[in-house]
């Protein structure tokens, strides 16, 4: 019981904090760059005309269109960009390929992830024009570079007694990968690809700036317009967008770790510490340990 | 004499960096169960890792079904089952006797085979748990199924009795010194407890705490 209300009292001390910290800023930025006339941000576009409910009309703003845009990117970015590392990943770890394999792997791997996903979305607008097209593209390469690295180390990590065993037994290369590694580190593969999928959403309002798509796109054309107000929602919209994407992942994240067997996963657990550390020891006697 | 070595070790130095063990001249034959023995550190293990061609000869060679060292033995020829199991932990019971039925040298009735050594192992109603909810003994027990599907010519177990009772422990024992018997293979284990291992193995090789003599030579691999 002492433990929920404590629980109880750190949930509502962090919920105030962000309510004044958000309730301040509004308040210091007021009349500067802050203007409420900004949350015209979310009032439908007048072309072409919204037909959606009047209480959905929000979905037709620039905002909306801009930030579903956003995740979409960061969807197909996330999925052909696991699609493609993983394969690298494989081949670039030194427990289970020969350095003559794993040498040029890395070196690919290490290549898409030399660029910022920003500099390869100009790259990408050059090629494939504007659009969320080259948005896709380029945080595809980027998540191949940033995945595939954190794929082979998670596999070079793994426990060698499984590959061993299969070595032993005289399975493939191939086999051993598709039976032996992906099973024993799925975990840590979904774990990553959620993260990264988090990552691309954060990353992907920002590649729109150079015309990739998405809801950078409608920020670089209001502050061309010297329309800031408009700009601070659309920033508030994104951090709203963000936190919550956050939260999820961290959600969906907490079933993909070892943990997870012990405690189940719980919307608390997003916001508060494990309950573990929050519980204090029954005993404060050292000499029972 | 006139049966078949599957195994043979010639002029074999196993260790790392530097000699945990020599062995002049050794065979293994088919129907035959080598059981070694000594204390920890000796270099057992790495005899076992070494024949089953996961860690390389300081010199000599290890003649394994007829290939000798550096080259690696025909798919499935070997069965290992280390001292951690070597399991794909999250993975089913089912999914991991299956990894040992694909690598079999036939790749016939691997689903039949898969079925009969889990059934063997008394494992059929944990057939579709995860293995990292198993306990201990069970996990060993997940390892034998998976190495009698395999049906491979040489067993190599480290010390693949630990962990299960009495009961469990004679029928383990039961099932694989029967397949070893009726397919001709050969199996070389580790074991600590030597009476177990005599009870088991038909010859036991002992190795002696060789710490001061980095070479252990034959002389003191006594044959009991």
């Amino acid at each position: 019981m002492a433990g929920m209300d404590r629980e109880f009292k750190e949930l509502l001390i962090s919920v105030t904090t962000v309510i004044i910290g958000f309730w301040a800023i509004v308040q210091l930025t007021s009349g500067l760059i802050w203007d409420w006339n900004g949350w015209k941000a979310l009032e439908p576009q007048s072309y072409p005309p919204c037909e959606v409910n009047n209480f959905f009309q929000f979905a037709c703003s620039t905002a909306w269109i801009g930030m579903i845009e956003t995740i979409k990117i960061a969807i197909l970015a996330t999925f052909f960009g696991m699609l493609l590392s993983l394969p690298l990943g494989l081949l670039s770890s030194r427990n289970l390929f020969p350095s003559y394999i794993t040498y040029p792997s890395r070196a690919i791997v290490s290549a898409c992830r030399s660029l910022p996903s920003l500099i390869w979305a100009i790259v990408f607008v050059i090629i494939v024009g504007l659009g969320p097209t080259a948005g896709v593209l380029a945080m595809s390469i980027y998540t191949v570079g940033y995945l595939g690295k954190m794929q082979y180390e998670s596999i070079e990590g793994m426990n060698s007694a499984p590959l061993e065993a299969a070595n032993a037994m005289g399975l493939s290369k191939a086999e051993i990968s598709l039976w032996v590694v992906i099973p024993e580190t799925a975990n840590h593969l979904i774990a990553q690809m959620i993260f990264m999928f988090e990552y691309n959403v954060r990353s992907g309002t920002v590649i729109g700036i150079v015309g990739a798509g998405g809801i950078g796109y409608y920020i670089n054309l209001y502050l061309k317009f010297l329309e800031y107000e408009r700009v601070a929602a659309y920033l508030v919209i994104i951090f709203l967008a963000v936190l919550i994407i956050d939260m999820v992942s961290i959600y969906l994240r907490s079933f993909f770790v070892d943990d997870s067997e012990k405690t189940k996963p719980s919307w608390s657990g997003v916001i508060l510490p494990p309950k573990e550390t929050i519980d204090p020891p029954r005993s404060s006697n050292p000499q029972q340990f | 004499m006139g049966v078949p070595a599957i195994v043979r070790l010639e002029n074999l130095e196993v260790g790392f960096h530097s000699t945990l063990l020599s062995i002049e001249n050794l065979e293994i034959s088919s129907g035959d169960i080598l059981a070694v023995t000594g204390p920890s550190g000796i270099g057992k293990t790495s005899l076992l890792r070494t024949i089953s061609g996961l860690l390389r000869p300081i010199s000599g060679f290890v003649q394994v079904d007829g290939v000798r060292s550096p080259d690696r033995p025909r798919r499935g020829t070997i069965g290992y089952i280390p001292q951690k199991l070597g399991l794909v932990r999250h993975s089913s019971v089912w999914a991991n006797v299956m990894l040992g039925s694909r690598a079999a040298r036939s790749s016939s009735d691997s689903k039949e085979r898969a079925i009969n050594s889990i059934t063997a192992m008394g494992l059929e109603e944990k057939k579709y748990e995860s293995v990292k909810r198993l306990s201990g003994g069970q996990q060993r027990r997940v390892a034998i199924a998976r190495t009698l599907a395999q049906q491979p010519k040489l067993i190599l177990a480290d010390e693949f009795l630990s962990e299960l009772d009495e009961k469990t422990s004679m029928r383990v024992t039961k099932a694989v010194t029967n397949y070893v018997s009726a397919s001709g293979a050969a199996m070389i284990l580790v074991e600590h407890d030597i009476s177990r291992a005599k009870e088991i193995s038909d010859r036991l090789l002992i190795i002696d705490d060789g710490r001061l003599n980095p070479f252990i030579t034959d002389t003191s691999i006594l044959e009991v």
